[in-house]
């Protein structure tokens, strides 16, 4: 991870809201958000499905308007100059929108010449970005013959032929393989490194670890936190993080368990044990010895620092897979990957 | 296997009543079918302009042309309409010039006191289908009313013109519209079934360059289809081209036909998300303009409320200037005003794409 903490700001959200409304009811699919992101960041939104990400970006790229509040991009208002707005971003939706019936070529040229790149390097520039998908051979072929991920690829690097200041990327790496999706991460850092500010919407949590300076938690249209990676896990109770599969369970241990200082929580669901503790692999042999006395047959057992994932359960209660909206949708196999 | 049938049955119909725009479409068609085909094609013709004009030297009146000029004026059909407008006129050479440029639909000429033959000599403009036989044979009865016993001579200035020349111009500006059926703005419901537009939105591009881009692209699609129809008018219905200005002049009308007609299924296109729902109003314009544009039918046989829609109609300025390029050899003077008409409406048309081109997804 770099930093380009140069302190300017690239994009001021101001209490914006989003209300969609129809016969039946209306949704608040942006409820107030306000934040900023800096020159050079790559930042990033988290959160569920239908958490309001989608629609914020669209917002943000001018396809939306808010129903009250508003933003600026670099010194552009989304609402009185959506046109100069235009013309600083690259956008790669969630949704593919790749011409099919084009060749590779011509989707990237259609584009180059929406967003006016000088007729006099598009060629050049066209064919450095089908390099840099691996696309080259496949230039002349239809979009609509790639695989999902080649498509996905195309659509990328689409959105930076202009080397706009500012790239959203909705759900860049949706339904990509590991290595695909490993390239798309190389592709990103790299922009990134040309000064290009980068807002990514994921919901998997490597990419946001991997990838982002900061990221905003998203759910049910609310800002829930905005930090640094490092920030967002001291929010969880320190330490890391214990799971224990067990066969049988003994109400009686776990008051023991909690009587051990470095324990700062724990909990038996589902047979199940899982606890904080400040040093896991100090606390750990006690722990063992603790359950072997009460003659509890042990399946598994797992000690990570809190991911992502975790802390986003904690601030919310559900977790990032669910959809937004059923609350407490914890599904058991997700909770401790 | 019934369930089955039930399902698909069940999916079908939810989708048809969901879309209660295609429903009243559906039903729209027949009801004007019946409403303007009935109306356009059976309409009774009535107050069909004619010049009556004294022959001379001298300029004297004679009792025939009072006699002639007062019967012609005051004929009545079955439901009281009148058939023939006389228009009086002095000079003979006025009454051939107004016959040339569409004003009257026929000249009659009633002969001098001093003529050698006695003969009434009809100018009838021969490139319309209908009145030529309706006024020649008015002035028949006429002078059979009258007794008189003069030799008719009918003089078709445009010479012997068939019903197939007659409707083949029509079919040119019919081809025009059939292919904005597929081409037009279809392009642009086919970027929002898809949602590929949501990429193009959020680049600069401006909704003036949207909707230009895809009239010109529409345009340049309709004006294959017209001139291919316009070549095999000239093959198979023997209308003839008799200099390269004549030919020029009506690629020209058919180029800004083209405009008019795209510009206005664009202006539909431009808000419709569905191509369904696209398809049927094109159909349902398809049919109206058709049949208003005087192709079929001419226009002086309609009822005036339907006359009402052929001023608003791109198709009845195309059909109109294309027959007096081909089948009359009119000029520029002639169907200017047809042009402008043209031109103001695909005018108009364009802003109304412009103005109705959501550059939102909302």
């Amino acid at each position: 991870m770099t930093s380009h903490d140069s302190g300017h700001e690239v994009i001021r959200i101001d209490h914006l809201v989003k209300v969609f409304k129809n016969k039946h009811k209306s949704v608040t699919a942006v409820d107030d958000v306000s934040f900023s992101v800096a020159r050079g960041e790559i930042f990033g939104l988290l959160g569920p499905n239908g958490a309001g990400k989608s629609t914020l970006i669209r917002i943000l790229t001018t396809l939306l308007s808010p129903t009250s509040g508003t933003a600026v991009l670099d010194q552009y208002d989304i609402i009185k100059q959506p046109e100069k707005v235009r013309s600083i971003i690259g956008v790669c939706p969630q949704n593919s929108t790749l011409d099919m019936e084009l060749t590779a070529y011509d989707n990237l040229d259609f584009y180059g010449k929406l967003v006016d790149v000088p007729e006099d390097i598009l060629d050049k520039r066209i064919w450095e970005l089908l390099e840099m998908t691996g696309l080259s051979d496949r230039a002349y072929m239809r979009a609509g013959t790639f695989s999902g991920g080649m498509r996905r690829k195309l659509e990328i690097v689409r959105a930076f032929i202009h080397r706009p200041l500012i790239l959203f990327l909705d759900e860049p790496t949706i339904g990509l393989d590991p290595e695909a999706r490993r390239e798309v991460w190389q592709q990103i850092e790299e922009l990134n490194r040309e000064e290009t500010t980068i807002i990514l919407t994921t919901h998997y949590m490597e990419e946001a670890e991997k990838l982002c300076n900061r990221i905003a938690f998203i759910d049910r249209g609310r800002l829930i936190a905005l930090d640094t990676l490092e920030n967002l896990k001291k929010m969880v109770p320190e330490g890391d993080l214990i799971t224990i599969g067990l066969d049988a369970t003994d109400d009686r241990i776990l008051p023991l368990i909690r009587a051990n200082p470095l324990v700062s929580a724990a909990e038996i669901n589902n047979s199940v044990l899982t606890l904080s503790a400040k040093e896991g692999s100090r606390v750990l042999p006690a722990l063992v010895t603790l359950i072997e006395q009460y003659s509890l047959p042990m399946n598994s057992i797992s000690i990570h620092s809190p991911s992502l994932e975790d802390i986003f359960i904690y601030l919310t209660g559900s977790a990032l897979g669910a959809d937004s909206g059923d609350a407490g949708g914890v599904k058991g196999g997700r909770r401790f990957p | 296997m019934i369930r089955g049938a039930l399902a698909i049955f069940n999916r079908d119909f939810k989708k048809f009543l969901s879309n209660p725009f295609v429903v009243i479409m559906t039903l729209m068609m027949p009801i004007m079918y019946l409403v303007i085909f009935g109306n356009a094609m059976g309409g009774t013709i009535s107050h069909i302009p004619v010049a009556v004009v004294q022959e001379g030297p001298p300029y004297t009146p004679t009792t025939l042309f009072t006699d002639m000029s007062y019967e012609l004026n005051h004929i009545t059909q079955k439901d009281d309409p009148k058939l023939i407008d006389v228009r009086s006129y002095n000079d003979e050479t006025a009454a051939k010039e107004d016959l040339t440029k569409g004003r009257v639909s026929a000249v009659v000429v009633v002969p001098s006191d001093i003529s050698n033959d006695h003969a009434v000599r009809l100018y009838v403009d021969s490139s319309d289908s209908v009145t030529p036989a309706l006024v020649e044979s008015a002035v028949m009865k006429v002078l059979a009313k009258l007794h008189a016993d003069n030799p008719v001579i009918v003089n078709k200035i445009y010479g012997d013109i068939k019903y197939i020349q007659f409707f083949g111009v029509g079919v040119i500006m019919m081809a025009i519209f059939t292919s904005t059926m597929f081409g037009g703005g279809i392009a642009l419901i086919r970027d929002r079934e898809a949602g590929i537009h949501e990429g193009y939105l959020v680049t600069p591009v401006q909704r003036t360059s949207i909707i230009a881009g895809i009239i010109s692209s529409g345009t340049i699609r309709a004006f294959i289809a017209g001139f291919a129809i316009f070549f095999i008018d000239i093959l198979i219905t023997g209308i003839v081209i008799y200099s390269i200005e004549q030919f020029l002049l009506a690629m020209l009308v058919i180029l800004i036909a083209c405009v008019g007609v795209t510009s206005l299924v664009v202006s539909f296109a431009s808000r419709f998300s569905a191509q369904q729902e696209y398809a049927s109003v094109v159909a349902f314009l398809n049919l109206v303009l058709f049949m208003t544009s005087g192709a079929f039918y001419p226009v002086i046989g309609m009822p005036d409320w339907l006359r009402w829609v052929t001023v608003i109609n791109p198709e009845y300025y195309g059909v109109d200037a294309l027959r007096g390029i081909i089948l009359r050899g009119q000029g520029i003077d002639v169907i200017g005003i047809d042009l402008v008409a043209l031109l103001l409406f695909s005018g108009a048309m364009f802003i109304l794409g412009i103005a109705t081109y959501r550059r939102t997804l909302e």
